[in-house]
């Protein structure tokens, strides 16, 4: 139903499941604090990610710093504030910003998320929830083909961390995010947090959610820590604070989805409670172990193969 | 009021009811979830002011720069995704509201905090190749009717208060001297290499590079400047001093071009 | 005033001005004190959430209703010395009081 799809530029540069320029390691964001202590210790790291609304200025030092950086590693940029969800068009300054921001860097990759953050012309500055009805998928798909167009390529969307869910939604989240990837040809960023926080949210079976996403479509993963609170039921209400350690029962989930597609360039977020690099670092060494111990598993599964072959 | 239009006004008033049409899986209040939403704008927006005028927040205290950002960020929210531009409203509501009256300094200390952090981001650009000044110089003729291209970052500040000694005072990790804010202080800042600096200068000096940014001659701007010392108490603040500002803007490479 | 705009006043104001920017120890020689910016250069833009729901009236939760409704106006006259800033040691009375 969507007869552009294949002159895009984008649909035949970067086909889904490919990700030309960013390795399947484990990245870091990059925080100014922690520009220096990279310049000096160039670290060993498959990427580093950036908010786009962060060089949304005209230059100094966050341009310049920046612009060290992404000699040196493969940069993902990520945006915070389209508003994809929203029910307002999109700003077309603020696309055009992000174009102008990716013409000038090159990322090798751009994503988003699924919310709103916009509404009658003020920004919320917030990742706010979008109902899953039929109404709500036709706009974020006319809105993703929108931005996809504008860009010049295709982009990753991060499914949600949520707090509530709407009654009036007719539609599961992982059915939402499979129909809109489908329609749209844009690829899935596969928030592992976000999952487990949203599962435990709203009493979700998180592996049944993780198996029902279009998990071929997957070109990045998150992983960050959160904070544990409590609904007035007593139930644990999990807050996706970007500001501890990733937790143990999401490395479980990251090694189980790695099982399932393979390696993934995969960041690391840390953004309240800042640490010194080197604890940043530890964390994107985990990864990097899983990463690589899957690369070592499938080798042997397909040594395995050839051997009964055989 | 239903869907995005309810969100935003309970959003930022905790009196109002939470949107219609929440549920949750276990019966728990959606009210009580709601307040993670209402938290996260309301605080992250008052952070990020505190971050752009942290010798505001100094000034007058945490608590009372808590109730000044709540109060303006429920009435001024955000039209921009790029928090960076967040706060232009913020030195004229604190100028009208009387929780910031006993400061009467603090809105044009607010401007000079904003003015530091639009410094920070401003456009770069190249200084001037000393051999075209050199090489103006050698035609003395032509001087008066130059036009200086003045680096994208600086910017005049002037105000009845001395913020800009104020604002000195919380740049240091020890011990502030004392200040009397009853004096009326002038700066000139501006971006060099990755520094934003404060520099105090005259309100002849201010005019001057005012005039300049609007496109005047060099003969003009300091015509200019120099009428209005002139016209002023012979206060210090209010002189002109051309060669000082000349060394400055070729000092601090905010000189970009000359036509 | 019109003798400084003359030609002659201009080449020797800038003579001089590119004599004292070229030495070492201008900022005495131009009167200009300078003050760097101590910025703490971060990103504003962020995709993580707060700390929580509970009302504690904290720095990181304040979604509690406005102080300034509360307060009538000119009460903050009582807690704060504003005429005589100093600084840090202001600053600290000031954790004090909080």
């Amino acid at each position: 139903m969507n007869p552009r799809r294949d002159s895009l530029p984008w649909a035949a540069a970067n086909t889904p499941g490919t990700h030309p320029g960013l390795p399947p390691r484990a990245g870091v964001g990059l925080k100014p604090a922690h520009v220096q202590a990279i310049l000096e210790g160039a670290p060993d790291l498959g990427f580093f990610e950036v908010h786009a609304e962060n060089y949304l200025v005209a230059g100094g030092p966050m341009h310049a710093d920046l612009a060290r950086i992404a000699k040196r590693y493969p940069l993902s940029i990520h945006g915070v504030g389209l508003s994809i969800g929203g029910a307002d068009p999109l700003d077309p300054d603020h696309l055009h910003a992000l174009r102008g921001l990716l013409d000038c860097y090159q990322p090798a990759l751009f994503s988003e998320h699924l919310a709103w953050s916009t509404h009658g012309g003020v920004f919320w500055n917030d990742l706010l929830p979008v109902p899953y009805d039929r109404a709500t998928l036709n706009r974020v798909c006319a809105h993703l083909d929108q931005v996809q167009e504008t860009l010049g390529r295709r982009i990753l969307l991060e499914n949600p961390a949520t707090y509530v869910e709407f009654a009036d939604s007719t539609l599961s989240e992982a059915a939402f995010i499979t129909e809109l990837v489908a329609r749209t040809g844009c690829g899935l960023l596969l928030d592992v947090n976000n999952a487990y926080v949203s599962c435990i949210n709203h009493g979700r079976d998180v592996l049944a959610y993780l198996a029902a996403l279009p998990l071929a479509q997957v070109g990045e993963v998150h992983l960050a820590g959160f904070h544990r609170d409590t609904d007035s039921s007593g139930d644990p209400l999990l807050i996706d604070s970007h500001g501890s350690a990733v937790d143990e029962a999401v490395w479980s989930l990251y090694a189980w989805t790695l099982a399932r597609i393979g390696p993934q360039p995969t960041l690391i977020e840390w953004d309240n409670d800042l640490p010194v690099f080197d604890r940043l670092h530890a964390e994107a060494r985990r990864a990097d172990r899983l990463l690589m111990g899957l690369e070592a598993g499938l080798e042997t599964a397909g040594d395995t193969a050839r051997r009964i072959s055989a | 009021m239903s869907g995005p239009a309810a969100w935003c006004a309970a959003l930022l008033d905790p009196d109002r009811e939470v949107p219609p049409g929440l549920s949750t899986w276990n019966g728990s209040d959606p009210a009580q979830r709601f307040t993670v939403y209402r938290n996260n704008v309301t605080v992250s927006l008052m952070e990020a002011l505190a971050e752009t005028f942290p010798v505001c927040q100094a000034m007058v205290g945490a608590p009372h720069f808590r109730d000044l950002a709540r109060a303006f960020v429920r009435r001024h929210p955000p039209r921009s995704p790029v928090l960076a531009r967040y706060g232009h409203g913020f030195a004229d509501f604190i100028a009208e509201c009387t929780l910031a009256a006993p400061w009467p300094y603090l809105p044009d200390l607010a401007r000079l905090e904003l003015a530091c952090l639009d410094a920070l981001h401003a456009a770069d650009a190249q200084p001037l190749d000393p051999d075209a000044l050199a090489a103006a110089l050698g035609r003395p003729e032509t001087l008066p009717s130059l036009r200086l291209g003045l680096h994208p970052s600086l910017a005049t500040l002037g105000s009845p208060y001395a913020v800009v000694s104020l604002w000195a005072a919380h740049q240091g990790d020890g011990p502030a001297p004392a200040v009397n804010p009853d004096r009326p202080e002038q700066a000139w800042v501006l971006r060099r290499g990755r520094a934003v600096l404060v520099l105090p200068m005259s309100g002849g000096d201010c005019r001057f590079v005012r005039a300049l940014q609007v496109g005047a001659t060099l003969g003009e701007a300091t015509a200019t400047a120099a009428a209005a010392a002139s016209d002023e108490d012979a206060d210090a603040a209010g002189g002109f001093d051309l060669t000082r500002c000349l060394a400055v803007l070729l000092r601090e490479q905010v000189l970009t071009g000359i036509t | 005033m019109n003798h400084i705009t003359t030609a002659a006043a201009l080449a020797i104001a800038l003579g001089t001005a590119m004599t004292i920017a070229a030495a070492p120890t201008s900022a005495a020689d131009t009167g200009a004190k300078e003050k760097c910016f101590g910025v703490a250069l971060k990103g504003q833009n962020d995709c993580k959430a707060g700390p929580g729901t509970s009302c504690a009236g904290t720095s990181t939760k304040d979604y509690q209703g406005d102080a300034w409704k509360l307060v009538p106006a000119g009460s903050c006259e009582q807690t704060a010395a504003p005429k005589s800033p100093t600084g840090h040691g202001q600053l600290a009375a000031f954790k004090e009081k909080a």
